[in-house]
Parts: structure tokens; sequence; C-alpha cells
């Protein structure tokens, strides 16, 4: 299943409605539904937020994968930003040193099982599977 | 679906999805709150990052006045999403069941 997404935070519920369709269609575990949810929000309200100057809609692809689920992530007419290679967060740090940046690409990397990121022709290509457990 | 409400006891009742669409509005209601705050998190069905950057941020302030958050009523998932940021050091959480 694909579709494209206006760059918007509204747009986080019917991005929802498609994660909760593509999980009935393919029998993936409930209980990996928000760690896809999760992760398909971090990065496309990363897109939103830091790729100011697209005003082009942002593909998201749900496909079948053999360890479980792929979803792909695309932004086009956008810079280069790999969030792989996004500065790691001091989950240790006391309260008063906490702050809520990078919390969001921190929890991808930690939650999905792989991610993988390309840029090519000003495209943008997030991909991540969650297994099945 | 989202709601954030004050019942009769005194506890804050946060239910639904609170996601990045959602943050502002619950960031706007947990700026009016004074004192320590308890949050029922018990119909809390998702928080993303900008969910944890709303209860971070007010945690701080009603630290600075010798207060602060606790998080009552906590499923297991929704503890995972704490303990994966480090909250479970931050905050007193109290998990469902218990």
């Amino acid at each position: 299943m694909q579709k494209k997404f206006k760059r918007s935070f509204d747009e986080l519920k019917h991005i929802v409605k498609m994660t909760e369709s593509v999980f009935q269609k393919t029998g993936m575990q409930p209980g990996l539904r928000n760690i896809v949810d999760l992760a398909t929000e971090e990065l496309f309200v990363n897109m939103v937020t830091y790729n100011t100057e697209s005003n082009e809609d942002i593909l998201i692809e749900m496909v079948p994968h053999a360890l479980g689920l792929e979803v792909r992530l695309t932004d086009y007419d956008v810079e280069r930003f790999d969030p792989t290679c996004a500065a790691s967060v001091d989950i240790d740090a006391p309260l008063d040193e906490r702050t809520p940046g990078g919390l969001g690409l921190y929890l991808v990397m930690k939650m999905v099982d792989s991610i993988h990121y390309e840029y090519r022709n000003r495209q943008s290509k997030i991909t991540f599977i969650v297994d099945r457990k | 679906m989202f709601e954030i409400v004050l019942d009769d006891d005194g506890i804050i009742a946060v239910e639904g999805r609170l996601d990045a669409a959602q943050a502002v509005k619950a960031q706007a209601f947990l700026d009016q709150v004074n004192g320590q705050c308890v949050l029922d998190l018990a119909k809390l069905e998702y928080i993303s990052s900008a969910g944890l950057g709303v209860l971070l941020k007010t945690h701080k302030r009603l630290m600075g006045s010798g207060s602060g958050i606790k998080l009552v009523n906590v499923s297991h998932h929704i503890h995972d999403i704490f303990r994966y940021s480090g909250f479970d050091k931050l905050f007193e959480i109290v998990a469902a069941g218990t």
C-alpha cells in the first residue's frame, strides 16, 4: 500500500488509518502497531519540520517483508539529511539538562529492527523494517 | 482522538493518542497547572516524542517550584517508551494494575 500525504501534522490521523489497514491485511501482530506508528510519525514529522523548502507531498509505502513489515518514506526536492546519523541523546542526563530535541529519532533507532537512508536526485528515502517477533 | 481533562478528584486524565498533532492542545492544558500534578494514563493509547516533550517541559516547570508530575496507571507499552527515553529516571511512575 502507498499513499501521499500533505506536509502537515494533521495528516497523522490519516497515516494511522493507513497503518491500521496494512496491519489488518498482512496479519502483523497488533502489538507491533505502536512501533510502526511511532517510527512513521517521528520520521514524517522530521521531514515536515526540517525540509521546509519543499511543497511536495511525502510518499509513504508499507509493504510486507520476509521478516515483517517494511516502511518507506520519500521526501522530494529536499537537501540531504540522514536521520540515522542524528546526534545521540543522553537519556541518563539529569532533568535540568534534558531537552526534547533528538528524542524522536533516538526512539526510532532504538525500536525498529533495521533502518536505511538513501539520497538521490534531491529525493530523501528512509526505509525501516519492523520484524515479526 | 485525544482528550485531557481534570476529574473530580483533582487527577488529570489523559486519553487517546498524544502525537505531534495533539501536543499543542496538551501543552496548553498543562501550562495552566500548578503544584503537584497526577496524570492518569490508563486510557493513553500512544505517545510520541512530541508528547514526551510536553511532559518533560511541564515537569521541569513544576519541579522548579518544588512539585512535579506523577504518572499513574501506565500501560506496559507506554512504560517501554518512558524507559527507552530515560523518563523512568525523571518521573515517579506507577504501572497499571499496581
